[in-house]
C-alpha cells in the first residue's frame, strides 16, 4: 500500500494516509521538521530531524516504527542537523549540519562512521544517487556538490586528491532549496531550484550545467516525471510550474522560456511536492497546511488531504511493506519488529579509535531460501550404479553378507541334518542291539 | 495413461512384479536393478496419492486405498527382513513413499515409520548401505513433516529422538559414505526442527569438528559435514552463537595458517591477524568443537608432508555458508578480520622472504606452492561471500577491498583465479555502482586488454600449432644473427621478452576471456557516463574487434559434438554470446557520438539472428530490437500530455527542438538528427508525407524558425548575462547559415542518393523515403544543420580539438559518398563543408549557452 506522509515545521506530527483510498492512517506525534528532514530510512522506519531554538547546540533526529505513534529512538547529533535522507537500502543515514558538515551514520549500530566539511554554510538537502554510491548536497551558500561514497570513505585517495567532491556547481547564487536527481545512474541530470528564482539541470555525466530555467517567483520544491519529459517547480506563488526538460516548448509564453504550464489552485506557496510514479500524481504540500494530489495529465485536483495549520514541509510517498500494511500478526514480522527498537540512538561523535567497532558490522543476512528436498530417488538411483559396479565395496559387502547368511542357513541344514542322521543311528543301533539281545534271549 | 481406475491394479502388479516377496533370496539383477523404473512409474502415475481430483467414486477409492495398504505392508515385511539387500529395497521404497503418499496417510503413520527406519541406524545393524538408506529416508520423512505445522509439536520430541543416533553414526562409524548420510539428515534436522537440536548442540559440534579438523577425507564429505557446521548456530538462532561460532572458525583458520605458512611469511603477520580476531583483554573462546580438535590434529605429526589444505579449505566454506545463509535475527559479523584473512592468503605466494631463506627447504616450499592455488580460490570464495553477505554495508570497507583486488589482480596468473576476480569485479561494479566504476575502470581495463588481446582459443589455425613453432623462429634467427655481428646484441635481448610474453599470453583459456568480456560489459553498462573519456573508444575498438574475431568462423553450436565434454563444447558459443552481449553494451552505454562501429555491429547481430533456435539468435533479436531505441530516440510524454496542454505539436517546430535539444547534450548526434522527426509523437508516416507536400513551405518555416531560435536562446539567457551582442552576432551566423543551406537544393539537380546515405539509419523503418530532389534537399539541410549545431555545442563542452577532428570525420563522410552522385551534389557537399567550416568559430565565441563563454568576450 501506497502512503502519503507529509510533516510541518510546526509540531502537527507526521500524517499518513493512503493514497489509493484517501483514508487517514496512523498519526506520528510530535514532529517540527525543517524542509527535506522527513526520510524513510529503507521503507523500515520513519526519520526526523527536528526544528529546535536557535540557542539548541546539539540537533535532534526521532525515528518512529511504522507501527507505533510514539516516537521510539531520539538521538542528539553534534550540531543542528536540518536535511536528512537514507540510503535505498536503509543501511546508513546522512544528515546536513548547519556548519556546512555532512553526516554519515550507520543504522544498525548508531555509529558515526563519517564526517566531513561538505559546504561553507548549512547544508539544505542531501539526495543519493539510485545506485546509493554518489550522494547530491545543497547548501546555502547556493553550492550543489556531488560526493563518491566510495570517495568519503576511501583514506588514501582522499590524501591523494585536491578535493573530496567529484563535482561542484557554483552557479546558482542563492540558497539552493530543492535537489532532485533523474534517471540513469552516471548518466542521469539533477535539477536544483534555488532562491535565485532558478531551476537548473546539471549533468551528471560531464559534471555541467544543461539548462537554466528562470522562474517568476521563487521555486521550494521540484519533483521530477519519471519519463523526464518535464519537471514541476512550487513557486512561493502558489503556482506549480511545467518546465520542458525533454519537451519542446513554444518560444512565446506567458512565463518565460523553457516554461509550458502550470497547475494552480490559488492558494498559498507551494513548500513541497513529491510525485507518485505509481499513478502519475503530483503531490504537493502548501503553506495552508493542506496537501494537494493532482492528475497531471488533466491538471485536475483529486483529492485533498489535511494536515495541519502550519505549514507543509516534507512530503514522502512510501511504499509500506507488505507485512505492515496487511498488519497481519504473523510471528516473522513481530521478530523483525521487536528488532526496530534494537536501533541504537545516533552518535554525537565519531570514535574511529575503537578498532573493535570498527571490525564489527551487524548485518541482516540475505534472505536466502535453503530446503533440504527429498532424496530418496536419487539415493536408489546412486546406490544400484553402486551395485551395479559389483566392485563397489558396499555392494562386495552386501554380497558377503548374503553369503554369510547363506552359509550360516547351510550350517544349520547341516546341523539339522547331521541330527536327523545321529539319531537314526541311534535308532538303528538300538534296534540291532535290541533284536540281538531279543535273539540271545530267545537263544537262551 | 489417464484413467483413474487403472492406478489401483498397476500398483498391485508393480507391487507383484519388482517387489522382492517372502522368503526367497533376492535375485540382484533381476529386482533390485528395476528399482528405479519403477520408482519413475509410481511418481510419473502418482499411484500412492490415493485421490484424483477428477473422481470420487468410493469403490475406486477403496480398491486404491487396499492396493496402498498392500504396498506398505510388503514394504514393512522388507523392512524387518534380515537380509539387508531386502531391508535395504524396503527402505528406499518406504522414503519414495513418504514423498509421494497421501497426506492423511503420512499422518497416521509417520510416527510408526519413523521408528522402523530408526531401528536401521542403531547399532544392530551393520550394513553401511542399510545406514545411508535409512538416513536418506528418513531427512525425507522430516522434510515432509514439516509441511504440517499442526502436529509441530511432535514432530520435534520425534526430530530429537534421531540426534543420538545420528551422534553416534558421525562418531562412531568408520566409513565415510555414513557419514554423508548422517549430514544429510542432520541438515534436515537442523534446517526444519532447529529446536530439536538445541540440547545437542555442542556434542554435534565437537563430533563435525573432529572430522574436519582431521582433515584426512575426502572433499565432499566435508563440504557436507561443514555445511551442518555452518548451520549449527540457527538452532540457537541468537545473534551470540552465530559470532562465536563465526570467531570459532576464524581462529581455527589462523592457527591452521600460521602452521602452514611458517616461514613463507613474516611472524609480525600472523600476530597481527591474531590481535584482529581475539580483543585484547577479553577470553578467548573455546576451540572449535572443545576439547576434541586436539585428539582431531592428527596433521600435528604429519605436517612436514601435507598441509592442512582441506582442513582450511572446509573452514573457509564454513563461514563462506554463515555469511550467505539466512539467519533469523542480525548478526555481529568481524568484518575486518574476515577481510584481513582474505589479506593473508592472498600475500602469500610462495616465495621466500629474505629473512626466512635459511629455515625453509625446497620441499617444504614445493610443498607449499601446489596447494597455494586451492587456498587463493578459497580465500577469493570468501571475499565473494562477504560482498555478499554485506551488500551496501560494505562500503566503509570498499576502498580496502578494491585494493586487495587491483594488487591480487596483476599478479594473478592461473586462469580459474582470474574468473573468479573479474566475477568479484562484478560484483563490486554491481553493488557498488557509479562510485566504485570510476575507480575500478582502469584495472579492469588494463586486465581485460591484456586477456582479450592476447591469442588463446580465438584463432584455432594460429593458435599452438602454428605459432608455437613460429615464433620462437624469428628470435632464433636473431640470435644467429646477434652472434654473427655483435651491433644486433640489442635486438636480441629486446627480442627476447617478447616472445616470452606472447607465449604466456597464448594460454589465455577462453573462459578467461568470457570473464574479461562480461567484466567489460558490466563497466560499460554501469561506469561509462562518468570519466570515461579516457577509456572509450579504444574500449569500443576492442570490443568490436572481438566480437568481429569471435564470430567470424561462424557460429559456435552449444550441443553439437558427444565426443567432446560439454562445457568445452559450449565454451565457444558462450564466447561468441559473451562478446555479443559486450558489444551491445559499448552501443547503448551513453557517449556523445554515434558508436562508431554501429554499421558492423549491426551486421553481426542480423548474421547472429539468423541462426535460429540458439541462444544467440535469440540476444541477437533482443540486441537489434534494444538498438532500435538508439537508432530512433524518443522521449516519450506522458499519455495525452499535448492535449491537456494545448501545446501545438507542428512538425515546423521540430527543427526548433531539434537544436534545443543539442543544447540540453542529452543525446548525440546521430540519435538528434531523427529526434525531431520522431519526436511528433503521432503518426510518424503523416510527418514525413506532409514533409514531402509541405516541403516549399517548410524550407521558408525552417528559415523563420532558424531565425527565431537564436534570439530565443539569447533570451534566456539574458538574465544572466544581458549581453545582447554577442547573441546578435549568434544570431547573424545562424542566418547566414541557414540561408546558404535551405538554398541549396535549388540549386542541385540529385542530391538523393547521398542523402539517403545519411540518413541511412533512419532508412531501415522509415517509410519508403519519396525520392523527390526537394525532399531531399530537405533532409540534407536538416542534418547539416544538425551537424553545425552539433559542433555548436559539443564544443564549447570540450573546448578541444577533438570537435575538429569529430567535425572532419563528418565532412569526410558526407564527401566520401560523393562518387556516385552527380557533380551537382558534390559542389553542394564541398559548399556545405565549407560554409560549416566558417561558422564553426564564429559559433564558439558566441555562444549564448554558456555563461562562462559569454562573460569571457
Amino acid at each position: 500500500m501506497n502512503v502519503v506522509l507529509a510533516s510541518s515545521s510546526i509540531d502537527g506530527g507526521i500524517g499518513c494516509w493512503d493514497l489509493q483510498t484517501g483514508a487517514e492512517q496512523l498519526r506520528y506525534k510530535t514532529c517540527a521538521s525543517p524542509p527535506h528532514g522527513l526520510a524513510s530510512i529503507g521503507c523500515r522506519f520513519l526519520a526526523c530531524s527536528q526544528l529546535r531554538d536557535p540557542s539548541a547546540a546539539s540537533g535532534h533526529v526521532l525515528y518512529w516504527s511504522w507501527s507505533k505513534p510514539q516516537a521510539q529512538v531520539k538521538s542528539f547529533p553534534a550540531e543542528p542537523i536540518k536535511p536528512l535522507a537514507g540510503n535505498s537500502e536503509g543501511s546508513y543515514i546522512v544528515g546536513g549540519g548547519s556548519s556546512g558538515d555532512i553526516y554519515f551514520w550507520e543504522v544498525a549500530t548508531g555509529r558515526l562512521l563519517k564526517k566531513w566539511h561538505a559546504h561553507y554554510r548549512a547544508v539544505t538537502c542531501l539526495v543519493f544517487s539510485d545506485d546509493d554510491s554518489l550522494l547530491i548536497s545543497g547548501s546555502e551558500d547556493g553550492c550543489v556538490r556531488v560526493w563518491s561514497l566510495f570517495m568519503i570513505f576511501d583514506d588514501v585517495r582522499k590524501q591523494q586528491a585536491s578535493h573530496l567532491y567529484e563535482y561542484s556547481f557554483t552557479e546558482h547564487t542563492l540558497r539552493v532549496t530543492d535537489i532532485v536527481m533523474g534517471y540513469g545512474g552516471g548518466n542521469a541530470i539533477i535539477v536544483s531550484a534555488s532562491e535565485d528564482r532558478t531551476c537548473k539541470v546539471w549533468s551528471l555525466s560531464r559534471g555541467r550545467l544543461l539548462r537554466n530555467v528562470v522562474f517568476p517567483s521563487i521555486i521550494d520544491a521540484i519533483a521530477i516525471d519519471p519519463g523526464e519529459h518535464v519537471f514541476y517547480a512550487g513557486g512561493r506563488d502558489g503556482k506549480i510550474y511545467i518546465a520542458a526538460l525533454n519537451v519542446e516548448s513554444t518560444p512565446s509564453n506567458n512565463y518565460g522560456l523553457h516554461i509550458i504550464g502550470s497547475l494552480t489552485d490559488q492558494s498559498k506557496p507551494v513548500t513541497c511536492l513529491a510525485y507518485s510514479a505509481e499513478r502519475n500524481l503530483l503531490l504537493s504540500g502548501s503553506e495552508d497546511g493542506m496537501i494537494r494530489v493532482w492528475d497531471v495529465k488533466t491538471k485536475n485536483i483529486l483529492r485533498m488531504f489535511r494536515h495541519s495549520k502550519g505549514p507543509v514541509n516534507n512530503i514522502l510517498v512510501v511504499r509500506l511493506p507488505y507485512l505492515l500494511s496487511r498488519a497481519e500478526p504473523k510471528v516473522q514480522a513481530s521478530s523483525r519488529r521487536n528488532e526496530f527498537s534494537l536501533h541504537p540512538p545516533l552518535e554525537k561523535y565519531a570514535n574511529s579509535s575503537d578498532e573493535d567497532m570498527d571490525n564489527r558490522a551487524i548485518i541482516t543476512l540475505p534472505d536466502t531460501i535453503d530446503l533440504p528436498s527429498y532424496l530418496s530417488s536419487q539415493l536408489i538411483n546412486d546406490h544400484i550404479k553402486q551395485l551395479q559396479q559389483q566392485g563397489s565395496s558396499a555392494a562386495a559387502e552386501m554380497e558377503v553378507k548374503r553369503l554369510k547368511l547363506d552359509g550360516q542357513r547351510s550350517m544349520e541344514m547341516f546341523q539339522q541334518l547331521k541330527k536327523v542322521y545321529d539319531n537314526l543311528q541311534e535308532f538303528c543301533v538300538n534296534e540291532l542291539l535290541d533284536g540281538q539281545a531279543i535273539e540271545g534271549s530267545k537263544g537262551k | 495413461m489417464y484413467d483413474v481406475g487403472l492406478k489401483p491394479p498397476m500398483l498391485r502388479n508393480l507391487i507383484r512384479q519388482h517387489l522382492p516377496s517372502g522368503n526367497h533370496p533376492l535375485n540382484l539383477n533381476a529386482s533390485c536393478f528395476e528399482l528405479p523404473k519403477l520408482v519413475s512409474i509410481l511418481q510419473t502415475h502418482r499411484l500412492l496419492s490415493e485421490s484424483d481430483s477428477h473422481s470420487v467414486d468410493p469403490k475406486l477409492i477403496n480398491a486404491w486405498k487396499s492396493a496402498v495398504d498392500d504396498w506398505l505392508s510388503c514394504l514393512l515385511s522388507l523392512l524387518s527382513s534380515d537380509m539387508s539387500d531386502k531391508c535395504w529395497v524396503g527402505i528406499c521404497l518406504l522414503g519414495v513413499t513418504c514423498q509421494e503418499c497421501s497426506n492423511q496417510r503420512f499422518l497416521t503413520s509417520y510416527s510408526v515409520w519413523l521408528d522402523k527406519l530408526l531401528s536401521h541406524i542403531q547399532p544392530p545393524s551393520d550394513s553401511q548401505l542399510v545406514k545411508i538408506a535409512s538416513c536418506t529416508s528418513l531427512s525425507d520423512l522430516l522434510t515432509r513433516l514439516a509441511r504440517f505445522p499442526e502436529v509441530k509439536k511432535d514432530a520435534n520430541s520425534l526430530a530429537g529422538k534421531l540426534i543420538q543416533p545420528v551422534l553416534k553414526l558421525l562418531n562412531e562409524d568408520k566409513v565415510e559414505a555414513v557419514w554423508e548420510g548422517a549430514a544429510s539428515l542432520l541438515y534436515a534436522l537442523i534446517t526444519l526442527f532447529p529446536a530439536s537440536i538445541h540440547h545437542s548442540y555442542d556434542k554435534v559440534e565437537a563430533a563435525i569438528a573432529s572430522k574436519i579438523l582431521s582433515g584426512i577425507y575426502s572433499d565432499i564429505t566435508l563440504k557436507k559435514i561443514g555445511y551442518c557446521l555452518a548451520l549449527l548456530p540457527k538452532s540457537k538462532g541468537d545473534k551470540d552463537s552465530w559470532s562465536l561460532m563465526m570467531q570459532k572458525f576464524l581462529i581455527s583458520i589462523n592457527d591452521h595458517l600460521n602452521e602452514a605458512f611458517q616461514g613463507v611469511e613474516e611472524e609480525a603477520k600472523s600476530n597481527e591477524a591474531r590481535r584482529l580476531l581475539v580483543t585484547p583483554g577479553k577470553d578467548l573462546p573455546p576451540p572449535l568443537g572443545g576439547h576434541t580438535s586436539l585428539e582431531g590434529g592428527s596433521f600435528n605429526g604429519t605436517s612436514s608432508e601435507r598441509l592442512p589444505t582441506a582442513t582450511i579449505s572446509t573452514l573457509i566454506f564454513c563461514c563462506c555458508k554463515m555469511l550467505t545463509s539466512s539467519y533469523p535475527v542480525q548478526v555481529t559479523a568481524p568484518v575486518r578480520s574476515i577481510l584481513a584473512l582474505v589479506e593473508r592468503l592472498l600475500r602469500v605466494d610462495g616465495s621466500l622472504p629474505h629473512t626466512m631463506l635459511p629455515f625453509m627447504t625446497s620441499v617444504q616450499q614445493e610443498l607449499i606452492c601446489s596447494e597455494l592455488p586451492v587456498l587463493h580460490a578459497c580465500s577469493l570464495e570468501l571475499l565473494i561471500a562477504i560482498i555478499k553477505g554485506m551488500r551496501r554495508q560494505l562500503l566503509p570497507h570498499s576502498a580496502y577491498i578494491v585494493r586487495v583486488i587491483t594488487r591480487y589482480f596483476k599478479r594473478c596468473a592461473l586462469p580459474e583465479l582470474r574468473i573468479k576476480l573479474y566475477s568479484i569485479v562484478r560484483m563490486l561494479l554491481l553493488s557498488m555502482g557509479v562510485g566504485m566504476a570510476i575507480y575500478l575502470a582502469p584495472d579492469v581495463i588494463d586486465n581485460a586488454f591484456n586477456d582479450l588481446n592476447s591469442l588463446g582459443g580465438e584463432d584455432f589455425e594460429i593458435s599452438p600449432a602454428n605459432t608455437g613453432p613460429a615464433l620462437p623462429q624469428p628470435s632464433n634467427r636473431k640470435r644467429k644473427h646477434g652472434t654473427k655481428t655483435g651491433s644486433l646484441e640489442e635486438n636480441q635481448v629486446g627480442a627476447h621478452p617478447k616472445v616470452g610474453e606472447s607465449n604466456t599470453h597464448q594460454m589465455t583459456p577462453i573462459t578467461v576471456k568470457i570473464a574479461a568480456l562480461d567484466s567489460l560489459e558490466l563497466l560499460l553498462t554501469v561506469g561509462a557516463a562518468s570519466k570515461s573519456d579516457s577509456w572509450r573508444s579504444s574500449i569500443d575498438n576492442l570490443v568490436i574487434r572481438t566480437a568481429i574475431n569471435s564470430c567470424k568462423r561462424g557460429w559456435g553450436n552449444v550441443e553439437n559434438n558427444v565426443f567432446l565434454p560439454h562445457e568445452s563444447a559450449s565454451a565457444w558459443a558462450d564466447f561468441q554470446l559473451s562478446s555479443l552481449r559486450t558489444l551491445l553494451a559499448s552501443f547503448l552505454a551513453p557517449a556523445r557520438v554515434r558508436p562508431p562501429h554501429l554499421s558492423q555491429g549491426l551486421e553481426l547481430f542480423r548474421r547472429g539472428k539468423q541462426e535460429a533456435g540458439t541462444k544467440l539468435a535469440q540476444f541477437c533479436g533482443y540486441a537489434l530490437f534494444a538498438l532500435e531505441v538508439l537508432i530512433h530516440p524518443r522521449a516519450l510524454p506522458l499519455d495525452d500530455f499535448y492535449s491537456a496542454d494545448g501545446v501545438s505539436n507542428r512538425f515546423s517546430e521540430n527543427t526548433y527542438t531539434d537544436s534545443q535539444k543539442q543544447n540540453t547534450l542529452f543525446f548525440s548526434v546521430a540519435q538528434t538528427t531523427e529526434q525531431g522527426a520522431i519526436k511528433s509523437h503521432d503518426d510518424l508516416y503523416n510527418k514525413w508525407l506532409q514533409n514531402e507536400v509541405e516541403n516549399e513551405n517548410i524550407a521558408d518555416e525552417n528559415m523563420k524558425d532558424k531565425t527565431s531560435r537564436p534570439n530565443d536562446s539569447s533570451l534566456g539567457n539574458v538574465l544572466e548575462v544581458s549581453e545582447q551582442e554577442p547573441a546578435a552576432a549568434d544570431a547573424d551566423v545562424h542566418m547566414r547559415n541557414e540561408d546558404e543551406i535551405v538554398v541549396q537544393p535549388r540549386r542541385i539537380e540529385e542530391p538523393i542518393p547521398k542523402s539517403q546515405e545519411i540518413v541511412s539509419a533512419n532508412a531501415v523503418t522509415s517509410p519508403p523515403a519519396v525520392g523527390t530532389n526537394l525532399e531531399g534537399g530537405e533532409i540534407e539541410s536538416q542534418t547539416a544543420l544538425s551537424a553545425c549545431d552539433r559542433l555548436n555545442d559539443t564544443d564549447h563542452d570540450m573546448l578541444s580539438g577533438v570537435d575538429k577532428v569529430d567535425f572532419n570525420t563528418i565532412g569526410g563522410k558526407t564527401s566520401s559518398t560523393l562518387p556516385n552522385a552527380e557533380k551537382g551534389s558534390s559542389s553542394m557537399a564541398h559548399l556545405e563543408s565549407e560554409s560549416s567550416m566558417d561558422s564553426f568559430p564564429d559559433i564558439v565565441d558566441a555562444d549564448p549557452d554558456t555563461d562562462t563563454d559569454c562573460e569571457s568576450i
